[in-house]
């Protein structure tokens, strides 16, 4: 990365203008607003997800793999056993938990964003629980074969779960549309929905046999324990198309955010843009739940407070999207290791941890009375 | 005040032809044609409801005619690409919203937006067009506050700071007085004026104070029912009869004591008549039309 453009003589002479004079930061023909204080915000959040996901690679479990171990093994060395727990076990786990984090924190901010409202979240607005119908669907009726691993379980669930998201995404927006999205209607249809489709999951579950039940029981709870490179690589390859797609779009949500008309002057496709970055952001719930299992909070959480770090008005995607990250690897480890060897689902933590920190700042900001 | 009619022998660069708006089933206009009169400053009146809102955001884009089309620059509007429209049209809603917190160099440079790409979205060229858009509007100072810390005539130059950061010649602005008190009212038309004298940028905008359209606006149209009843300078338009018939309004005209533009005095229901002997000069006679005039 080039540096910065060098901070301009004028930012000087004219403190009043500070915030204007915004210099370049530019790699080759590409150039984005310099704002130190997002950067720095981005930079600290990213050493964070780096730092969670070494600890998630050396301690996890009871086994003795130390740092000095896990760095032979990804160096290429260690032996048989520490090659297995470090690449089969701890890896697969610490890489799920971050892409579903980054996933649900990217689609939240591209969802609050959209909604111009910060209670917009997939949790909220149902695709969650829309994918969770698909994936509980596939797996009660997928029969012996629907089972968390398989054929059926490998491309079924995630299907399962990219249709019902969708489906429950397009439906919520499509209910609340009247010409235009009002963004309390939207919570409110979209509350609707999510209740709808958990309590069917709910009834899947009473209604099925024992056995399946018990598999989509374990799959709703949202736990990453069953992550392997199946499910790790699967959701890798769909996040790596769809996540520069997202942030691409990221310039235009700014349009977006100060309403239809403006934007539609600003000279934005308004409808196309909204259902692509609807589509892009259902499609993420989608990836994370077909992975992982519905994780609240952390596509609610991780914008709110990346938004709050970095002082802009709408949530940084990028920075949420670390955010989410780092967010579900430190959930999942306090989930994994505070009560070992009862392995508490990472959602409990997501939220034990997310909540109070965003309550904080909140508090915090609202005393600054800048928001 | 001159006002420098444009010459009629060229095309307008953005008019409506024969254009039908409506809102679903709502029909707000039928069949209506409207030419901006180029570098000039034009003030959109009528009552509320008449569709002078509904044409300028047809004018902008922001609304798709159910019949008829909108022509930039000699091609359909419709044709033109979205972004290419932005960066000759600016439109400045009537009630924008911002997210709460947004700083003002912020918004500003939202405006940019058309002249951006995806993998460019910040240039020299964004950053000196922000600074001239906030120096134009005398926001410099006010950059790095939020929008809530602003008052409301501040608030309005910031957002028209948004709209001449998109660089556009013709700029639609729709109601930019509204909810201003009368000071912070003439300082956005000042500026507005200036925009057109010293900058030559082609500016409609839509109004209510009638005294203010006629004192700032080259060229004034009279909307009633979605249709244009007359259109010319304020002696043309703003006559006794005309605002009896599109306000429904019985008033007296009399000349403006500052600027000599026709100053309109309503005659309310309780009022005598009007008072003859505030005898007028030159054409500026004190006439008071009926006020059952039909509308239609």
């Amino acid at each position: 990365m080039s540096a910065p453009a060098p901070a301009p003589e004028s930012a000087r002479r004219r403190p009043a203008g500070a915030g204007l004079d915004r210099p370049a930061l530019r790699i080759g023909a590409a150039s984005w607003p310099w704002r130190p204080r997002a950067a720095l915000v981005c930079l600290a959040v990213a050493v964070l997800l780096a730092a969670a996901f070494l600890r998630a690679l050396v301690a996890f479990d009871s086994s003795d793999v130390g740092l000095s171990e896990v760095a032979a093994v990804l160096l290429g060395g260690g032996d048989f056993g520490q090659r297995f727990i470090v690449l089969e076990l701890r890896m697969p786990r610490a890489l799920t938990g971050a892409l579903v984090g980054a996933a649900l924190g990217l689609s939240g901010a591209i969802l609050q964003s959209l909604a111009r409202n910060p209670l917009a979240s997939p949790d909220t607005l149902g695709i969650g629980w829309g994918a969770a119908i698909g994936a509980v669907t596939v797996i009660v009726f997928g029969g012996s074969a629907g089972g968390i691993s398989g054929a059926v379980g490998q491309f079924g669930v995630p299907a399962g779960a990219i249709a019902g998201g969708l489906v429950a995404a397009f439906a919520v927006f499509g209910l609340s549309w009247r010409a235009g999205v009002h963004s309390n209607r939207l919570l409110l249809v979209g509350i609707a929905v999510s209740l709808t489709c958990a309590n069917l999951v709910y009834w899947i579950i009473t209604w099925t046999d024992l056995q399946s039940a018990a598999r989509a029981q374990t799959w709703i709870t949202g736990s990453l324990h069953a992550a392997d490179w199946d499910r790790a690589g699967a959701a890798a390859v769909a996040l790596a198309v769809i996540i520069p797609v997202a942030l691409g779009a990221n310039r235009t949500l700014g349009a977006l955010g100060l309403g239809d008309d403006a934007a539609l002057g600003l000279g934005v496709r308004v409808s196309a843009a909204r259902l692509v970055l609807l589509t892009v952001s259902a499609l993420l719930v989608c990836v994370a739940t077909s992975a992982a299992g519905p994780i609240n909070f952390v596509a609610l959480a991780a914008p709110q407070i990346a938004m709050r770090l970095c002082r802009c008005a709408q949530p940084p995607p990028f920075t949420s999207m670390l955010l989410g990250g780092a967010l579900t690897l430190v959930a999942d480890q306090l989930a994994a290791g505070l009560f070992a060897p009862t392995q508490l689902p990472v959602g409990v933590f997501t939220a034990v941890l997310g909540a109070p920190f965003l309550m904080y700042l909140i508090v915090v900001r609202h005393r600054e009375a800048r928001l | 005040m001159t006002p420098d009619d444009p010459s009629p022998a060229e095309p307008a660069r953005l008019r409506a032809e024969r254009v039908t708006l409506a809102y679903g089933d709502t029909v707000v206009s039928r069949g209506l044609d409207f030419a901006v009169p180029d570098h000039a400053v034009t003030a959109v009146i009528g009552p509320n409801g008449c569709g002078k809102s509904t044409l300028l955001r047809a004018l902008g884009r922001l609304l798709r005619p159910a019949a008829g089309r909108v022509v930039l620059d000699g091609r359909p509007i419709r044709s033109v690409p979205p972004r290419d429209v932005a960066r000759t049209v600016a439109v400045l809603p009537q009630s924008p919203q911002a997210p709460p917190g947004l700083a003002v160099a912020d918004l500003v440079a939202r405006g940019r937006h058309p002249h951006q790409s995806w993998y460019r979205q910040w240039s020299s060229g964004d950053r000196e067009a922000v600074a001239h858009a906030l120096e134009l509007t005398g926001m410099l100072d006010c950059a790095d506050r939020t929008l809530e810390q602003l008052s409301g005539g501040q608030r309005q130059r910031a957002w028209i700071s948004m709209a001449l950061a998109q660089e556009t010649d013709l700029l639609l602005l729709d109601e930019p007085t509204t909810f201003l008190d009368l000071a912070h009212q003439i300082e956005v038309l000042d500026l507005v004026r200036e925009l057109n004298e010293r900058h030559g940028r082609t500016v409609v905008m839509v109004l209510h104070d009638l005294n203010l359209a006629a004192r700032y606006a080259h060229r004034l149209v009279a909307m009633s029912r979605g249709a244009v009843r007359a259109e010319g300078t304020a002696e043309e338009v703003l006559t006794p009869e005309l605002l009896a018939e599109v306000f429904g309004l019985r008033c007296a005209v009399v000349p403006d004591p500052v600027s000599g533009t026709p100053l309109v005095v309503p005659v309310s229901a309780h009022d005598t008549a009007p008072a003859h002997g505030a005898a007028a000069t030159g054409g500026g006679s004190v006439r008071a039309g009926p006020a059952d005039a039909p509308a239609g």
